[in-house]
């Protein structure tokens, strides 16, 4: 499980390859636990999105299939599957057909390094954070692909929107996750959340956590092209943007990337400031940390997630959009100045060691 | 925001001027956006709590306690006062003004010696609800109600005829002194619901025009006054 892969030993352990052959099962175990998983929760994500969006806009949602319409998703899901595919003529048809694959494996492998639990984490990466980074970038490819692939206007005007969209708001969503690294000293997610054991880091790191939290919540919203950032999928103006040619289990494979990546993004935010699996904890007050212990962490994981996913959605749900300048603007006048300043504030504060439980 | 000095006595008509788009630094803009982005934050949030605010009806479930607006448009209705008596006088102004040409007013000069209704027809498939008819009525005959049920299999079965009972209208039945008389007049031109032809073609063999089987004309009472038939028959 504890898979130390680093660049340096990588070579040695393919040598010794009966260690590689296990690590190898394990990572096939993984990926088929991984693609369960993430079945599940896109069912359960859908399910959420359309009741929350339902009750605040005073709607109630489905409501027919199931108990309040519990089923509606699986019912919706095995409606896509029988879909016809449609391919368009003009297409760049390996690009076409690559573009979700791309999508999906760059969520799936982001999944990857997320600690549920101590005990469930598939690999535990050294450098996590970068990976978690470059992985991300990954779903880009996949999405330019998909717009360019599909040879329309709109599916190609929509794509590069998110390119530039997501590539400039990686900025920020790192400037905020090296905050956390500079108070950690590591890049590796299991030590990030060890290291949380007397506090969240939201909070540990006082005035400087919060800011970095703000940030990472607005730019991870804008990573997952939700409102108020949704102009790569602009349904007004674009139609769908960068899916608007893909249909059946094609169009299914963006759909269920978009929601696992706003799990992931859920995730990354409980693990690197709201503690991951760690139990909350007051100080010196024994009882209460002991009561704390008795809940499983991957229910306080699930917990503080869902309120992150939550968050996502309520947030969606409310915010107007932004046009495209205003957009760039944010991000580049506001948000990664904002970044920098509060990373150069960070380390200012660790190396005075001016934070709580230090 | 308003100033005092255009007044008309004690009244105050100066407009209110709205508010200038506030043009200040931006730390300034970024707080007081961000407040107001909480604001509807605290907006939403209250909605997704609390579940009386829900419009939705789960309408065949609730078909009994259903709550459906007054002012929802469904059907188009002559107004009738408590006796059964019409304000409309054939005028045509509605069928006119209607944008699809849903209306059809048939009118004739009945035993008041005035133009009066004979039949009002209503082809609700092509009527898109707009309330133009209603508004632009001016006798305030007719108006919209709520009852949406309405669905058929046939076209044919979305023409309405509105008046079943036909004859002067109100404005001319109340001249008439004796309430004895006005009751026996309804009475002496009261004819069937529509039964007239149905519009393009709908079943083989069937002529699309809207003439009316009797023509209106054989109807019409010369000279006597409605007053004179009464005093007749009696
Ligand atoms: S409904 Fe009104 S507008 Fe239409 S014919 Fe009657 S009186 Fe005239
Ligand atoms: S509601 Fe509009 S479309 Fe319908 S009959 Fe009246 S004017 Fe015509």
């Amino acid at each position: 499980m504890n898979a130390n892969w680093s660049l340096s030993n990588l070579t040695e352990r393919i040598n010794m390859s009966s260690v590689f052959v296990e690590q190898l099962m394990w990572v096939a175990v993984g990926l088929i636990g991984v693609v369960t998983f993430i079945s599940l929760l896109a069912l359960v994500l859908v399910y959420a999105e359309r009741k929350i969006c339902a009750h605040i806009q005073c709607r109630l949602g489905p409501m027919r299939v199931g108990w309040h319409g519990i089923l509606q998703t699986l019912a919706d899901g095995i409606k896509l599957f029988l879909k016809e595919d449609i391919i368009p003529d003009e297409a760049d048809r390996l690009l076409y057909f690559l573009a979700p694959f791309f999508c999906l494996v760059a969520t799936l492998l982001s999944l990857l390094v997320i600690p549920l639990s101590p005990q469930v984490q598939i690999i535990d990466v050294n450098i996590g954070v970068i990976y978690l980074g470059a992985v991300s970038g990954f779903g880009i490819l996949g999405v330019i692909m998909a717009g360019w692939g599909s040879n329309n206007k709109w599916s190609a005007l929509g794509a590069m929107r998110a390119g530039a969209q997501m590539v400039s708001y990686e900025i920020s969503t790192t400037l905020s996750l090296l905050v956390i690294v500079l108070f950690v000293g590591s890049l590796q997610l299991s030590e990030i959340v060890l290291s949380q054991q007397e506090g969240w880091w939201i909070w540990r790191a006082h005035g400087v956590g919060v800011l970095a939290f703000i940030l990472l919540l607005i730019s991870s919203v804008a990573e997952l092209n939700r409102t108020p950032f949704d102009l790569a999928e602009g349904e007004s103006e674009l139609t769908a943007g960068f899916h608007t040619e893909y249909s059946g289990v094609r169009f299914s494979f963006f759909f269920l990337a978009e929601f696992i990546n706003m799990f992931i993004l859920a995730a990354m935010m409980s693990t690197f400031f709201l503690g991951g699996w760690m139990p909350f904890h007051i100080g010196q007050l024994t009882a209460f940390n002991a009561a704390m212990d008795l809940i499983p962490p991957a229910i306080w994981f699930i917990g503080k997630t869902s309120v992150m996913i939550f968050v996502f959605m309520w947030i969606r749900w409310t915010f107007p959009r932004l046009r495209v300048d205003q957009l760039m603007k944010l991000e580049w006048q506001v948000l990664m100045p904002l970044g920098f300043v509060n990373l150069f504030l960070a380390a200012i504060v660790v190396l005075t060691n001016f934070y709580f439980f230090a | 925001m308003s100033e005092s000095k255009y007044t008309i006595g004690n009244i105050d008509i100066s407009t209110v001027k709205s508010k200038r788009p506030i043009r200040k630094g931006t730390l300034y803009n970024l707080v007081t956006g961000f407040m107001s982005l909480m604001k509807g934050m605290k907006i939403t949030a209250y909605y997704f709590f609390h579940t009386k605010e829900v419009v939705t009806e789960q309408y065949p479930e609730n078909r009994e306690t259903l709550k459906i607006s007054e002012r929802f448009r469904a059907e188009l209705k002559l107004k009738k006062d408590d006796r059964g008596f019409l304000n409309c006088t054939g005028c045509n102004i509605c069928a006119q003004n209607c944008p699809n040409g849903s209306i059809e007013v048939i009118a004739m000069k009945g035993e008041t010696n005035k133009k009066e209704i004979d039949r009002y027809i209503w082809h609700m498939d092509s009527c898109t609800f707009c309330n133009i008819c209603v508004q632009v009525c001016p006798y305030d005959a007719i108006e919209m109600k709520p009852n949406f049920e309405s669905s058929a299999l046939d076209r044919r079965l979305y023409i309405y005829q509105l008046n079943k009972y036909a004859g002067p209208t109100k404005k001319n039945l109340d001249k008439l002194e004796d309430p004895a008389d006005m009751q026996r007049l309804v009475n002496l031109i009261k004819r069937e619901p529509y039964k007239g032809p149905i519009p393009l073609g709908m079943q083989q063999g069937e002529e699309h025009n809207f003439n009316h089987p009797e023509p209106v004309k054989k109807i019409v009472v010369k000279k006597e006054t409605a007053k004179d038939v009464v005093k007749k028959d009696v």
